[in-house]
């Protein structure tokens, strides 16, 4: 029997908005993952969480506008615990098209801005581990 | 003849849909008089301005005044949101909206590493006195109204603390304010997260504090502005967003009481804030039911003597959750639909949202746009020409009825758990929050809601509006926080963060403390960090 896809869920900085990532979190859930929900927690937290956790993939929650900021922080904390290609980083959220490519770059695998159809999220992850 | 046409329509009506309101109420093709039967005039409705105020809360209405035309504004550093402030008053606004960064909102110094990535955005940044200054250089606001959107008590407590101590330095008596605070403990523990909370009664307390300190020194203040707005936006119905806002209301009420204050001294200032959604006539007769359920509560449970406790007043945001990113013009469609709704349903204040709102803060030309939306509204459309046009309408009032039942009952249901701090306590709140976005979500998912440009008629190539950028920030307020420190007495600081804990420990009102620490240059850092350390801090583990 295949291993459950592990994925932490967690919101960046300051933004006070919590319930997007519930329903996510919800949805991979449904679909049979093993979620971990780490609530507001900074970026070398979900790294270290990461690890701890030993999950595949993380999925971060913004919606104030600290994507830029924050979302690579993220992936440079993965990457001095040694980690980075062990675990994939998604993002979500109030994310403007424009500034995905530099998301990207920055080595965030994917971003579901606003108006996400949740399922599109869940057959994307799975796609990663066939 | 009624039945005769029922027949008919039962025989012509191909596509078989029922409908519901966006609560879920079954609605009938035809509403008549027998719908309406068990009105009765004096009760039910009344006349505007005289319990149980359902036509308004005011004889005139906006023959008098119109509503106050109040847009939100707050990014960056202060000087930049004074300029925003100062462009919409030209333009025509009538009141002033501040909303503060997350930062602030949390009571945070822009320099504290969690904050960092948040300085400036959502708001405005605002460390102390300083920058209260900075933000309304050149306002007269013993002249202009003015909306602190502080939601949090934490924040609030500092924030309308350096309000009134820059009120006081210019030589203001606080009873000639005028103006709101939000200063809602749901922000805090339920509706918005974030690190650390303070427990949903140390919230409460804060914030009733702030209500209690201006029933006797700002008299017209309104300390709360419950933020049923908020509690909508996070995929409620119109009943819940109005019964759990008058459960939180009913709530300030029962402490104020139990503080020893009369109610006519504080209740006539206890205020709403509603949001205005899509289904028009649901909204209009949701404020008509919240302003009966709330004349009624007063008067009976509470023994109101005086009128002006009875009469809920309320502002409105349009609903920035049914906007879209996609084909964002449609935006102000949607938004104009929804104020129409707010006017006929008797706001005092209104704010429009930007067209960019599902993007990013509002740049100039969204929020110009939205303003002037308020202003046709009020001049083209002759909506205002009588008070509350659609009284006596058969399916309005009925609505207004149906809604009023369903409102009452989940009142009552809070009240069963032990109202609505144990609500937020125990994690109920939370748990009904997350039902509710996910039922939403799959709703949308599977087409059972229509989006126009999500679920149905998108295109495939978008065109991006031009997106607001915050500015820079972090860097301005971070030279200004060191100066600060260098400038100011530290001894006076230490004395005023000591009387705070004092305070905060031995159960006084923290108002006047706050006051004089924001005179002696403390920051908003300071003074939070001061009372998690008493009160201690909170996580909601049920999520």
């Amino acid at each position: 029997m295949a291993r459950k896809i592990r994925v932490l869920i967690s919101r960046l900085g300051l933004d006070a908005h919590w319930i997007g990532s519930t329903v996510i979190a919800k949805t991979l859930s449904n679909a049979g993952m093993e979620v971990i929900y780490g609530g507001s927690m900074i970026p070398e937290e979900i790294a270290r969480t990461a690890q701890q956790e030993n999950v595949d993939v993380i999925g971060l929650s913004t919606l104030s506008g600290n994507h830029q900021a924050l979302g690579p922080e993220v992936v440079k904390e993965l990457e001095s615990l040694g980690i980075k290609d062990d675990v994939l980083v998604l993002m979500g959220g109030t994310i403007p098209v424009r500034d995905v490519p530099v998301l990207k770059e920055s080595g965030i695998l994917e971003v579901f801005g606003t108006g996400t159809n949740t399922t599109e999220v869940v057959s994307f992850i799975e796609s990663q581990f066939k | 003849m009624l039945k005769e046409w029922e027949k008919e329509y039962s025989q012509l009506n191909k596509l078989k849909h029922s409908y519901k309101s966006n609560s879920g109420i079954k609605i009938k093709p035809l509403y008549t008089p027998s719908d309406t039967n068990e009105v009765e005039y004096d009760n039910d409705l009344g006349f505007p301005g005289k319990p149980p105020f359902v036509r308004g809360v005011y004889p005139t209405m906006y023959h008098g005044r119109p509503w106050t035309m109040r847009q939100l504004a707050g990014f960056g550093p202060p000087e930049e949101t004074n300029k925003r402030y100062k462009f919409l008053l030209k333009e025509g606004a009538t009141g002033i909206n501040g909303v503060f960064d997350y930062p602030t909102l949390r009571g945070y110094d822009s320099t504290d590493p969690i904050a960092r990535a948040d300085v400036g955005r959502g708001g405005v940044a605002i460390e102390s006195l300083e920058d209260m200054n900075r933000l309304f250089d050149g306002i007269p606001i013993d002249e202009i109204s003015v909306s602190l959107v502080t939601c949090q008590p934490i924040g609030n407590i500092s924030i309308l603390g350096m309000y009134f101590a820059m009120a006081e330095k210019r030589g203001l008596d606080l009873n000639a304010l005028a103006g709101t605070s939000q200063n809602d403990f749901l922000m805090e523990t339920a509706i918005s997260l974030g690190f650390e909370e303070l427990p949903p009664s140390a919230a409460f307390r804060l914030s009733c504090d702030a209500i209690e300190f201006c029933a006797k020194c700002a008299k017209r203040w309104n300390p709360i502005n419950i933020d049923a707005y908020a509690y909508r936006e996070t995929r409620l119905s119109a009943i819940q967003e109005v019964a759990i806002g008058l459960s939180h209301a009913m709530a300030c009420v029962e402490e104020m009481k139990r503080r020893g204050l009369d109610v006519d001294d504080f209740a006539p200032r206890i205020s709403l804030f509603f949001s205005a959604h899509s289904d028009f006539f649901e909204e209009i007769a949701k404020y008509r039911a919240a302003r009966k359920i709330w004349s009624k509560i007063m008067r009976e449970r509470f023994q109101a003597r005086e009128e002006r406790s009875c009469r809920l007043r309320f502002n409105v945001q349009t609903a920035g959750s049914t906007l879209t990113a996609q084909q964002p013009l449609n935006n102000i469609t949607r938004s104009a639909y929804q104020a129409l709704a707010a006017v006929l349903g008797g706001v005092q204040s209104l704010h429009i949202n930007g067209y960019d709102e599902a993007i990013c803060s509002p740049t100039e030309q969204a929020a110009l746009t939205a303003l002037r939306s308020q202003q046709i509204l009020l001049h083209e459309t002759n909506v205002v020409n009588t008070i509350d046009p659609l009284g006596g309408s058969y399916f309005v009032e009925s609505l207004t009825l149906e809604l009023e039942k369903k409102i009452k009952a989940y009142m009552e249901m809070i009240e069963g758990m032990g109202g609505i701090v144990k609500a937020v306590e125990t994690g109920w709140l939370h748990s009904e929050i997350s039902d509710c976005a996910f039922k939403y979500q799959k709703a949308v998912e599977s087409g059972e809601i229509k989006v126009v440009g999500l679920n149905c008629f998108a295109v495939d190539e978008e065109v991006q509006p031009e997106i607001f950028v915050d500015p820079e920030t972090f860097s301005i307020q971070e030279k200004r926080l060191e100066k600060l420190r260098k400038e100011r007495d530290e001894g006076e600081v230490r004395t005023a963060l000591n009387d705070i804990k004092m305070a905060a420990e031995n159960g006084e009102n923290l108002m006047p403390y706050t006051i004089n620490s924001a005179k002696v240059k403390a920051t908003i850092g300071e003074v939070s960090k001061t009372l998690r350390e008493v009160f201690g801090v909170w996580s909601p583990s049920f999520i």
